[in-house]
């Protein structure tokens, strides 16, 4: 199942690939280098829903103590830090030619950093607890109030005036653009996704390996 | 405006590397685990010493513990 999941996320990342570099038209004002866009929206979705599972997951432990619950949280948390660090860098790749600078204090951005923060927090609480049980239950409650985040982050370019643009698609009326330029998003959302939840799988499935071999 | 393609290539290239690496490091997290099953000396030491103790409260020092004897 996990190594279906893989093969099903490469192919549809080689797809959304050529989709992005061959399908979607080259855009008329910032030029080539709104490329960027295939790779980086869908990578900010990723740790969206990443931290949405952990919070969820974490909700489940705190109420039912299923191990898988922490194991869930703990692989997604890792996993989604990844992903947010990505959405990061390539946001600031896209900035330089754009903005003219590599990063601003720009409430999306700061809230964004903020919540990279917290959940890198989170798995350095994780390694500095020896007993498990505490370790997991302190986590849960950091996984909750870290998601808290979420919803700032998303409105941010609302509330604030900031540099960053209105999301492209996670709006009300949805995507406005051309449909040459919706398909390869679209695609590269799903095929990050089906990435998320193979490499997800992999190392909750891990994870579970290592305390099984402990016990 | 100029195409920038280093930066296309910048961004794109950065995130197949680190995903690469991550899933490479998962891989062979996974071969190191079934090694260790295999072998009768079971699971390392750093492993072992995060094992929940009896009273609830963490282990101290746990790198300074040795190898369990046979």
């Amino acid at each position: 199942m996990v190594r279906a999941l893989g093969w099903l996320s490469a192919i549809f990342l080689g797809v959304g690939l050529i989709m992005a570099f061959g399908v979607a038209p080259r855009e008329s004002t910032q030029g080539n280098v709104q490329r960027i866009m295939y790779v980086h929206p869908p990578l900010a979705w990723v740790a969206y829903v990443a931290f949405a599972v952990v919070a969820a997951a974490s909700i489940v432990y705190l109420v039912r103590r299923r191990p898988a619950a922490d194991r869930l949280a703990h692989a997604s948390a890792e996993v989604g830090v990844i992903f947010t660090g990505l959405a990061i860098a390539t946001g600031s790749i896209w900035g330089k030619p754009t903005w003219g600078t590599w990063w601003t204090w720009d409430a999306r951005l700061t809230s964004v950093a903020i919540l990279f923060v917290m959940y890198v927090g989170y798995l350095l609480l994780r390694d500095t607890i020896d007993d498990r049980e505490r370790a997991a239950r302190y986590c849960a409650v950091l996984g909750i109030v870290a998601a808290l985040d979420m919803p700032l982050v998303h409105f941010s370019v609302y509330w604030w005036r900031t540099l960053h643009q209105p999301p492209s698609l996670m709006k009300p009326g949805g995507f406005s653009g051309s449909p040459a330029i919706l398909w390869p998003l679209l695609v590269n959302l799903v095929a990050f996704t089906l990435l998320y939840a193979y490499l997800v799988a992999k190392r909750a499935r891990l994870l579970g390996a290592a305390r099984g071999a402990l016990a | 405006m100029p195409d920038n393609w280093g930066f296309v290539l910048a961004a794109y290239g950065l995130t197949a590397v680190v995903l690469g690496l991550y899933w490479r490091h998962l891989v062979r997290k996974e071969k190191e685990l079934r090694t260790q099953k295999r072998t009768p000396s079971g699971t390392p030491v750093a492993e072992r010493s995060r094992e929940p103790s009896q009273s609830g409260h963490p282990r101290t020092e746990p790198a300074s513990r040795g190898p369990r004897q046979p």
